[in-house]
């Protein structure tokens, strides 16, 4: 069967300095993937290629087989769906009209105003929440009710693949773990394909059906969670030992010690 | 916040604006002529009327699409660039635009010729910022702004320069470009004026629903499906065009781009659909306000347009800026 999307050598840079190098990697349709490395291993790269904010330097990514690069932009968009890592909005914008941008690539000429379009928008931002700050200026709203205006943006994109940057970074425990739920249970409506850029490695590990270890560009390891982050590749992953176990509640947990000098 | 819909009715109220900032342009000046008798225009007075205005069709019309080209080319490099204070100015197209010419001017070539040169000066000067400001094979914004700058300051030395060395007669011919004046304007110089503007202002208007996607930013609209390096290169060499023609016909007039933008998003929010062509109606009334005002403030004396502009803008420029932190 061809996976959804398939990373074959691929190659990517930021003017000279590479960003990756060589990446193997397959994503099947419907899993939840939490990409997982250090600063400057390519996670966020990787999202950015699929999202085709930056073009591929070498090798290929495939949408169903098919090179990413030759599909109509458009088309793409309306089945990737990107959440940004930070945002900054420079003039004042109405949260429904932020969330209205998730319906442009349906439409020509980007247009995001038909009723139909304003109904789905609506209807994305009820479901994460956001309901009441449909009227409001999204460039005033807290960091945790802005990232659920842009999950809801993606929401009302209907796009079957969701790319999400650190989405609970910055966030307060409670605003974090809201925003899990809310993730875990867009997911389980839609059955999206959701590639997770991630920090918290336990949280990670929880939520996602498979983990992909990137270092330097290339795949480290990719698997079940349990399978993948030993202590072995945490190691060479992050240049830390840990300690890997099972806590009573049956959950992996990873706990980082103090850094290795190999 | 304001609402999505573009707004009809504020469109129809610009519209208005304009028109009787045209009237008043008509019948202000050395002689005034009244709106009653220009109206009417039967009996000595009316046709006296009609007369001198028709004097003043020319000059009136050069105001209203110059303003138009300029706060157009403003309110674009605003939406693209995401920063309230861009506008052709600030990225050096209009500096080329009039270092072109001034050139042209030194070198002996005719006036004629003077409009070519501007839109070569306003051409190469968005090229070596757009060369400047490539990074990787991407257009970067920051860059862009700098880039700017550069190119600001460079061609500002080469008008000092060829000021400084042109006969007493071209220094005229030359402030002229420097200070901005609608005062030669004739009905040929209108005509080949408005292709220019309509060829740099369709892009834009059509790049509207585009350009609000780079509000959130040009990933975000990369990822929505923007090919958002090609609406760059679009937009800015539009925005060039209609800078190049403003300068070229009616010289370095200040200000339009940068505030006409700030006061229409200040009324209907920061929809382009919306924003862009009231800007682009707004931008005309202001200029043909301004430039009514320019011959009335000391008539018969005349006050230069970029002054007026300058003199207009600067307080309520200052004034958003308290309003809107």
């Amino acid at each position: 069967m061809t996976p959804l999307i398939e990373a074959r050598a691929l190659a990517a840079r930021y003017g000279r300095t590479p960003a990756l190098a060589g990446l193997d990697a397959v994503f099947a349709a419907g899993e939840v993937v939490a990409i997982l490395g250090e600063n400057g291993s390519g996670k966020s790269t990787l999202l950015k290629l699929l999202a085709r904010i930056l073009p591929p330097a070498g090798g290929e990514l495939l949408l169903e087989g098919r090179p990413l690069g030759g599909l109509p932009r458009r088309e793409t968009a309306r089945r990737i769906a990107y959440l940004p890592q930070t945002v900054d909005l420079v003039f004042p914008i109405r949260s429904l009209d932020l969330v209205l941008q998730g319906r442009a690539p349906h439409n020509s000429g980007f247009a995001a105003e038909g009723p139909d379009d304003r109904r789905r928008a609506l209807d994305a931002m009820r479901a994460c929440d956001v309901a009441d700050l449909a009227e409001r200026d999204a460039s005033a709203l807290s960091g945790g009710e802005r990232r659920r205006v842009f999950l809801a943006r993606a929401l009302a994109q209907e796009a079957e693949v969701w790319l999400l940057d650190e989405p609970t970074s910055g966030l307060d425990p409670r605003h974090r773990l809201e925003f899990l739920a809310l993730l875990r249970r867009a997911h389980a409506e839609r059955r999206t394909t959701v590639l997770l850029v991630t920090h918290e490695i336990d949280a990670a590990a929880n939520l996602a059906d498979r983990v992909l270890l990137l270092c330097e560009g290339r795949a480290l390891a990719a698997g079940p969670p349990r399978e993948t982050l030993t202590a072995e590749n945490v190691r060479r992953a992050f240049g830390v030992e840990a300690d890997v176990s099972t806590d009573p509640a049956g959950r992996l947990r990873v706990e980082p010690r103090s850094p290795s000098h190999a | 916040m304001r609402p999505a819909k573009p707004p009809v009715r504020i469109f129809l109220i610009g519209v208005v604006l304009l028109v009787l900032a045209l009237l008043l342009g008509l019948s202000v000046g050395g002689v005034s002529v009244s709106p009653a008798d220009l109206w009417r225009g039967t009996g000595e007075a009316g046709e006296t009327a009609r007369l001198i205005a028709s004097l003043r069709i020319p000059r009136v019309l050069l105001a209203a699409v110059v303003g138009g080209a300029l706060a157009l080319a403003g309110a674009a490099m605003q939406a693209l660039l995401r920063n309230p204070l861009a506008d052709p100015f600030l990225l050096g197209t209009s500096g080329g635009a009039a270092a072109g010419a001034a050139l042209a001017a030194l070198a002996g070539a005719s006036p004629l010729l003077s409009p070519g040169a501007a839109f070569a000066g306003a051409a190469a000067s968005s090229l070596a910022v757009v060369l400047l400001s490539r990074r990787g094979g991407r257009v970067d914004l920051n860059r862009l702004l700098l880039a700017g700058l550069i190119a600001n300051a460079f061609f500002s030395a080469v008008l000092l320069g060829v000021f400084s060395v042109a006969s007493t007669e071209a220094a005229r011919t030359m402030l002229f470009w420097m200070m901005g004046s609608l005062a030669d304007a004739t009905p040929a110089k209108v005509g080949a004026l408005v292709p220019y503007a309509v060829l740099g202002a369709l892009p834009i208007l059509a790049s509207a629903g585009r350009l609000n996607l780079f509000a959130v930013g040009e990933e975000s609209a990369a990822a929505l499906g923007v090919d958002t390096e090609r609406s760059k290169r679009l937009v800015f060499l539009a925005a060039s065009l209609l800078t190049g023609a403003a300068v070229a016909f009616a010289g370095v007039i200040g200000f339009v781009g940068l505030l006409v933008p700030h006061a229409v998003r200040a009324v209907v929010g920061n929809d382009q659909r919306a924003l862009l062509p009231l800007s682009a109606v707004s931008g005309a009334a202001l200029l043909v306000a301004a430039d009514a005002l320019s011959r009335a403030a000391f008539a018969p004396a005349e006050l230069p347009i970029g002054a007026v502009t300058a003199a207009l803008g600067a307080p309520l420029f200052g004034w958003l800026l308290l309003r809107n932190p």
